[in-house]
């Protein structure tokens, strides 16, 4: 079962992706910051991270760049969650390392069809 | 490139969003207090990016929630928010309290558009068209906006994507579309289980009668596979698939770029100029889908189609809880009646182990010691089981104290002052219920203080004070209550003042009087008047419902005032209501509890210390001071033992500022009772507040000593 680190501040929101991906068969770890988010990532191996951008203590950018920092991250997908589409910050996204990004609001079935691109 | 982008109506049709409803109000309405919060403490010359960047995170969760689950009006609103916000913390604005105001005002609008929902309201909510004019007209500020296109990124109605598209019909479901230079892109559209002839045929026929959406082009086919079709169309993805979703299903319809155009877009893959979806991935990132390869085309296609079955939901639902690791399960959410089951029940476990305890006297410890010994652990495995139960109920003062800053800062605009608010103690713990009841008296010594103790900055400045006053609210614990203390530094109270008032209201005041005794005076009923508060220092409006409510919660007032220099005032309060320490005595066969807060002391007197004056009334002297006698056998009317076994016993209780004596057979002990509220189990019985169950099993009753002060008045 392809386990996913799904970072978002937001109980709601973390609940929503958490659950709809659980449905979707994908196995889920929540972490409620960037913070979080790398002490988690450095536990387990995961087959895609999920992060929104903006989040208190260490943003999504800022934990995209420091998990490229480190050799463990170099390949796993990163995909960023954003309500900012504008080019600079998908051009930003592309500078810390991202591997894509979807933007807020999307429905549970969106989700999981991007997911199932970056997953297999 | 441009981008629009409205609100989508999320909710996937295969996934119930309410569920996570309430998750959303509860975060919602924390993130709009925090950002409230922030605001109030927010320094305008001075404001930093962390601070900035809190309150841009706290309006930014509030809209990506409610743009997830549909509400669209409070993400409306909360986007114009976060646009000014935006703005200001990226420093293209510098922050002013008009900004400040309008961000209040937004907030409040959003709380009430939320509880709307909330309460499943039908309709239009309270309508936020001024205030996001305000907001806009705000964050366009003096400079240019350059990104003026985002402001619009939440529309209510959709809009055509492009000027050619304007004949489409307009689709209820909004959608995000990205269109390219030229606006004409090469699309492969695949639909799978496509048989019919004339479905085929009445597709093909939109494009001819809608004009402007461009030309199809049905490849060779062969039944039993998808149905192909090239098409240059200027429409995006959804606007297509609304259309199509005339004549056969969105879930068979795969709509993808095809792939010569995708190849020539460099900057950024294909699925964000193929796809108006709203995601997209970077060539050659890590992880990203090698979407040139042809093997993969197919897979990266932009499907619609619901990938999880509703079938399969209900099974993995479980294991989402399992498999979910839980951030927020350091807390749980109780409904209060169930805390309340649970201290009443614990109250009569404390009975009960009281009554086992007190039966075991008698018991003989050789004979009994492990029975004893069980007894002791019961003991003090009830008091560690009641403190924690009692410690369910204990909320921390902050929620309290946090509605004052906003309170004072309209309150300090209006009337022209300069008010900082200080609070310590916030974490200090009280019983619910005490807070809920603590809460209205609080605000209005807090109000008195700025409408009255706080000077106008001019005055200030003239008296050598600093222009800004000061308003300090704290909490802390001092053995079993709490004391709550508003403290300003404002003109305090005249003594002389107060006491020529006092006098014209024919008030019994001497000279000689303390100035403890002095302050108590604005408590008198009738002492509030709307001239006095103008002519004393202010404080009496209200002060006797003030004081009345904290007595009727067994706390006191204090007062304590400088003049020029501020004033005072200190509210103690027992930790809980559920639970008291009191003083049993015994009056005949009798027993009747004091509350030991109300206990002053108790002596033996002499008959003949105890004089009788007009109408029967009896005063006693203790130490040159005459206090009225209150004989409760005569107030229970119970019979008292013979005349030669009558002790004289005295209690001296103090309430209301007044203090009488109780006179009683035997001084049983102290104890901590469990009060049991009379009025819900029986009716008001006068000069009772309540009643608890002894160790014996016997009932008494919990003496309302504030209304037995009162009855000596009379």
């Amino acid at each position: 079962m392809p386990l996913i680190l799904a970072v978002d501040d937001s109980p709601s929101m973390r609940k929503m992706v958490s659950f709809t991906l659980t449905g979707a068969g994908y196995q889920v770890v929540e972490a409620v910051d960037g913070v979080d988010a790398f002490e988690k990532a450095l536990t387990q191996s995961f087959d895609l991270i999920l992060t929104d951008q903006n989040m208190p203590r260490l943003d999504g950018l800022g934990l995209t760049r420091k998990l490229r920092e480190h050799p463990q991250f170099k390949t796993v997908p990163i995909l960023m969650l954003t309500t900012e589409s504008s080019d600079l910050m998908k051009q930003a996204g592309r500078a810390a390392g991202a591997t894509g990004w979807l933007v807020k609001p999307f429905d549970p079935a969106r989700l999981i069809e991007v997911i199932k691109k970056v997953v297999k | 490139m441009a981008e629009v982008h409205q609100d989508t109506n999320s909710a996937g049709s295969d996934f119930d969003l309410t569920q996570f409803y309430q998750i959303f109000f509860e975060e919602a309405g924390e993130n709009l207090d925090l950002m409230e919060q922030m605001l109030l403490n927010l320094n305008l010359e001075t404001a930093d990016d962390e601070e900035l960047n809190g309150i841009f995170r706290c309006a930014h969760s509030v809209k990506g929630g409610a743009a997830t689950f549909g509400f669209s009006d409070v993400a409306e609103l909360t986007h114009q928010m976060e646009s000014l916000l935006d703005r200001l913390r990226r420093h293209e604005l510098q922050p002013n309290s008009s900004m400040v105001d309008v961000l209040l005002e937004s907030a409040d609008a959003s709380r009430s558009l939320l509880a709307r929902h909330q309460a499943g309201a039908e309709g239009a909510g309270p309508p936020t068209t001024d205030l996001v004019s305000r907001i806009r007209s705000l964050a366009s500020g003096e400079i240019p906006a350059p990104k003026a296109a985002v402001v619009q990124v939440v529309a209510p109605v959709s809009v055509p994507v492009t000027p050619s598209a304007g004949t489409v019909p307009e689709q209820p479901k909004a959608l995000t579309a990205v269109v390219s230079a030229d606006g004409v892109r090469h699309l492969e559209i695949r639909i799978s289980q496509l048989d019919r002839e004339d479905q085929v045929v009445a597709l093909m026929e939109l494009f001819r009668d809608i004009p402007g959406l461009g030309d199809i082009k049905a490849r060779p086919w062969t039944a039993g596979t998808p149905r192909e079709f090239e098409v240059h169309t200027t429409s995006s993805n959804e606007d297509l698939l609304d259309l199509f979703a005339f004549h056969v299903s969105r879930e068979q319809v795969v709509i993808q770029q095809v792939a010569e155009e995708a190849a020539q877009d460099h900057a950024l893959s294909s699925s964000q100029t193929g796809t108006p979806l709203g995601f997209g991935f970077f060539d050659g990132a890590p992880g990203a889908p090698d979407l040139l390869a042809p093997a993969a085309a197919a897979p990266a296609a932009a499907t619609v189609a619901s990938v999880v079955s509703k079938a399969a939901l209900p099974k993995t639902a479980g294991a989402a809880n399992a498999a979910t690791s839980q951030p927020e399960a350091a807390t749980i959410r109780v409904a209060i009646n169930k805390v309340d089951q649970l201290i009443n029940l614990v109250g009569e476990l404390v009975i009960t182990q009281a009554m086992l305890a007190q039966n075991s006297r008698a018991l003989d410890p050789a004979l009994y010691q492990q029975l004893l010994t069980g007894l002791t652990d019961l003991d003090r495995n009830t008091r560690d089981l009641q403190e924690s139960v009692m410690s369910i109920r204990m909320i921390p003062m902050s929620i309290v104290f946090s509605r004052f800053p906003r309170m004072l800062r309209d309150l300090a605009g209006k009337l022209g002052k300069k008010v900082n608010f200080v609070t310590l103690g916030e974490a200090t713990e009280l019983d619910k219920g005490l807070v809920e009841k603590i809460t209205d008296p609080l605000t209005h010594l807090v109000r008195n203080s700025c409408d009255h103790g706080i000077e106008m900055p001019a005055d200030r400045i003239k008296a050598g004070k600093p222009e800004t006053g000061t308003i300090t609210l704290s909490a802390a614990h001092q053995g079993g209550s709490i004391v709550i203390e508003v403290r300003d530094d404002g003109k305090g109270m005249s003594r002389e003042k107060i006491l020529s008032k006092a006098r014209e209201k024919g008030l019994d005041v001497s000279d000689a009087m303390t100035d403890a005794e002095v302050w108590q005076l604005i408590f008198a009923p009738g002492f509030s008047t709307a001239e006095v508060v103008t002519d004393v220092s202010g404080r009496g409006v209200g002060m006797d419902v003030v004081k009345r409510n904290i007595t009727s919660l067994n706390g006191t007032v204090e007062i304590d005032s400088s003049e020029g220099y501020g004033m005072k005032v200190s509210v103690r309060l027992p930790l809980t209501l559920a639970i008291m320490d009191g003083m049993s005595i015994g009056v005949g066969n009798e027993v009747y509890i004091l509350p030991l807060s109300s206990v002053v002391e108790s002596f033996q007197v002499k008959s003949d210390a105890v004089s009788t004056v007009g109408q029967g009334a009896q005063l006693v002297k203790v130490r040159d001071e005459y206090m009225p006698v209150i004989e409760l056998e005569k107030v229970f009317q119970v019979s008292r033992f013979d005349s030669e076994k009558v002790s004289d016993i005295m209690v001296v209780i103090e309430a209301e500022g007044s203090r009488v004596v109780l006179l009683v057979d035997e001084l049983l002990g102290q104890q901590q009772v469990v009060v049991k509220n009379l009025e819900s189990n029986y009716r008001k019985v006068p000069n009772v507040s309540g009643a608890t169950i002894l160790g014996d099993g016997k009932v008494a009753l919990i003496l309302d000593t504030a209304a037995l002060v009162r009855r000596s008045r009379h």
